[in-house]
């Protein structure tokens, strides 16, 4: 009740009280990313990691966008993430270094070939659907190596320049990282602000109950496909900003344990939050890191982990985090 | 005639679910469809709301030819349903329930930005749609946690965003308290009476269809054997010998 009861307060946008409440979460948020970097000023490398973990972030709210907000499942995202990375770095070594016309490129190549795909895909449901999108990235996976000459095959895609900002080079990595923190925050700002939105009720809708949104005359199928899209479009973002810091693609970016990893992100971060697979991606990327120093069976580790997660916090991170934030709120006003 | 189907059916095999059926519904009438169990109502309730097509025959709706259109095109016309199995959004409030059906209508259903305005107003239909039905009070409940005969009511509720002229139900007193079956039918009776519109009903309870019917089409095996005002029907030989022992008594 009491989580329902705040989001109606939300859909009367405009109060006064929530709009300064808005600006200090902007300033806190904006702060926090702005001064990060110089928190690891002497630690090039952990730098790095943040901002793969910011990536791997990116492409968790992106299916989570798809997965959360109607329900279907992806087990291939991950051709999208490879897509992206594979437009922009072709785009860069042959028609400019400029990031931000990289990236709006590759994000329209990727809304129009997503639509045209997943115009096929959405009108399977549940168990089919999965396995189409599986069935998809593979096919995506297979291509890179049918035209090894243009994607360099098993070797990945080399040589990717260093891009450029209005001529100027792109490459300290403090700069990277508020790139990726820039487009994650904006990216959930927006997808929070979708959320409250008629689409993003409607999706929940056809999410909840398909049958009835189709009898109240909504076009179940175009809805799906404008989740799809959208998805499909924000992950190849993560792709393209990636190659562009990492300067390599590799195969393994489209392979289905990536669409296997991003799933687990959204999964222990707690499906259909928005908020949750990001703290799950960046969680997921830092302790892979960190694991698998220490051994090589650490995927062993995080199977494990992964299945207590789900029987232990179906919710997620977010699930379990928010049932402490609760579980506080209600001992204060006890206390009170 | 706000309705007409004309030989309409339909096959499952080798079984004719509907067989060549003809219906006339006049406008602002309740008209229930009754039969036994396998009769082929809740399949030509199909063939009509669009779940199911036919393999011939027609239905029309006022002029147009609406034989085998979606359910999302007869939305948009004007031709609601309802469910037997209660069907609403069970993890939204109330109000949200019918607000969606009212942007649906509205197309606004793909839009991102959108004034508060527009919203304002969704809302404020929403929550007279709700007090027809009886609802007034409950919009901030969760669906889900609303009484049997309250979800009915908003499962109408839904319809009725829709601007319908005409609604078809099926089997809208299924697994109801007694209480809740008389708040149904008056329900009904008030769609009617209050916003003329055209009710079609598929109805089991033939006890309460006797009380709220203007007329009534009796079917077995797939074709109508009758097609009266209650009156009528009550005294119809082929309708007793259908039913039988049946609960037709009641």
């Amino acid at each position: 009740m009491r989580e329902q009861l705040t989001a109606d307060a939300g859909v009367i946008a405009g109060q006064p009280p929530r709009r300064g409440k808005a600006i200090l979460v902007i300033a806190a948020v904006a702060a926090v990313g702005a001064v990060f970097p110089f928190l690891l000023a002497g630690e090039p490398f952990l730098l790095m990691l943040a901002s793969y973990a910011l990536t791997a972030a990116i492409v968790a709210l992106s299916l989570d966008l798809l997965t959360g907000n109607t329900g279907l499942l992806s087990f291939g995202h991950a051709a999208w993430y490879g897509f992206g990375a594979y437009a922009a770095g072709l785009l860069s070594k042959t028609v400019t270094s400029d990031i931000v016309l990289l990236v709006l490129m590759t994000m329209l190549a990727t809304a129009v070939i997503a639509t045209l795909i997943g115009a096929v895909l959405v009108r399977q449901i549940g168990k089919t659907f999965a396995i189409l999108t599986l069935a998809f990235s593979q096919i995506i996976f297979a291509i890179v190596f049918v035209f090894s000459g243009l994607t360099g095959g098993e070797d990945g895609l080399q040589g990717i320049p260093v891009p450029t900002f209005f001529g100027l080079q792109v490459f300290k990595p403090e700069v990277w990282f508020w790139i990726f923190y820039g487009v994650l925050v904006i990216s959930l700002a927006f997808a929070l602000h979708v959320r409250r939105s008629p689409l993003g009720k409607a999706w929940l809708a056809i999410r909840d109950n398909a049958e009835r949104a189709s009898f109240i005359g909504m076009n179940v199928n175009r809805l799906k496909l404008i989740a799809y899209s959208s998805s499909a479009t924000l992950a190849a973002v993560a792709g393209a900003l990636f190659v562009l810091f990492n300067g390599a693609a590799s195969p393994d970016l489209l392979s289905w344990f990536e669409s296997g990893k991003i799933l687990m992100y959204v999964v222990l971060g707690g499906v259909g939050t928005l908020v949750g697979p990001i703290l799950g991606a960046i969680a997921f990327t830092v302790a892979e890191h960190y694991v698998s120093s220490f051994t090589d069976a650490w995927l062993i580790y995080f199977g494990g982990l992964f299945v207590l997660m789900v029987i232990v916090a179906p919710g997620g991170i977010f699930g379990a985090l928010s049932g402490i934030w609760t579980r506080g709120a209600a001992s204060r006003e006890a206390a009170q | 005639m706000i309705l007409s189907v004309s030989q309409l059916t339909k096959n499952f095999g080798g079984l004719r679910a509907v067989n060549k059926v003809d219906l006339a519904i006049a406008p602002a009438t309740i008209h229930s469809i009754i039969g036994p169990n396998g009769a082929g109502k809740t399949t030509l309730f199909n063939l009509i709301t669009g779940s199911i097509k036919p393999v011939d025959g027609s239905v029309r709706f006022r002029d147009r030819d609406i034989t085998g259109w979606s359910p999302q095109r007869l939305a948009k016309l004007g031709v609601a349903r309802t469910f037997q199995r209660t069907s609403i959004y069970a993890r939204l409030d109330v109000l949200e329930n019918v607000a969606l059906a009212i942007r649906s209508r509205e197309g606004m259903t793909t839009s991102v930005w959108q004034p508060a305005s527009a919203e304002r107003r969704v809302r404020d239909e929403a929550t007279d749609i709700l007090a027809k039905v009886g609802l007034r009070g409950r919009e901030a409940v969760l669906a889900g946690n609303l009484a049997h005969g309250y979800q009915r009511s908003l499962d109408i509720a839904i319809g009725l965003a829709l601007n319908p002229a005409l609604i078809l139900m099926d089997e809208p007193l299924a697994g109801m308290s007694r209480g809740d079956r008389e708040t149904v039918a008056s329900l009904i009776t008030m769609l009617r009476d209050t916003l003329g519109l055209t009710v079609v009903v598929v109805e089991h309870d033939v006890g309460m269809v006797m009380r709220l019917s203007d007329r009534i089409t009796v079917m077995q095996h797939g074709t109508v054997i009758a097609d009266a005002p209650p009156a009528e029907i009550r005294g119809n030989e082929a309708v007793r010998n259908a039913y039988l022992h049946g609960n037709f008594a009641q």
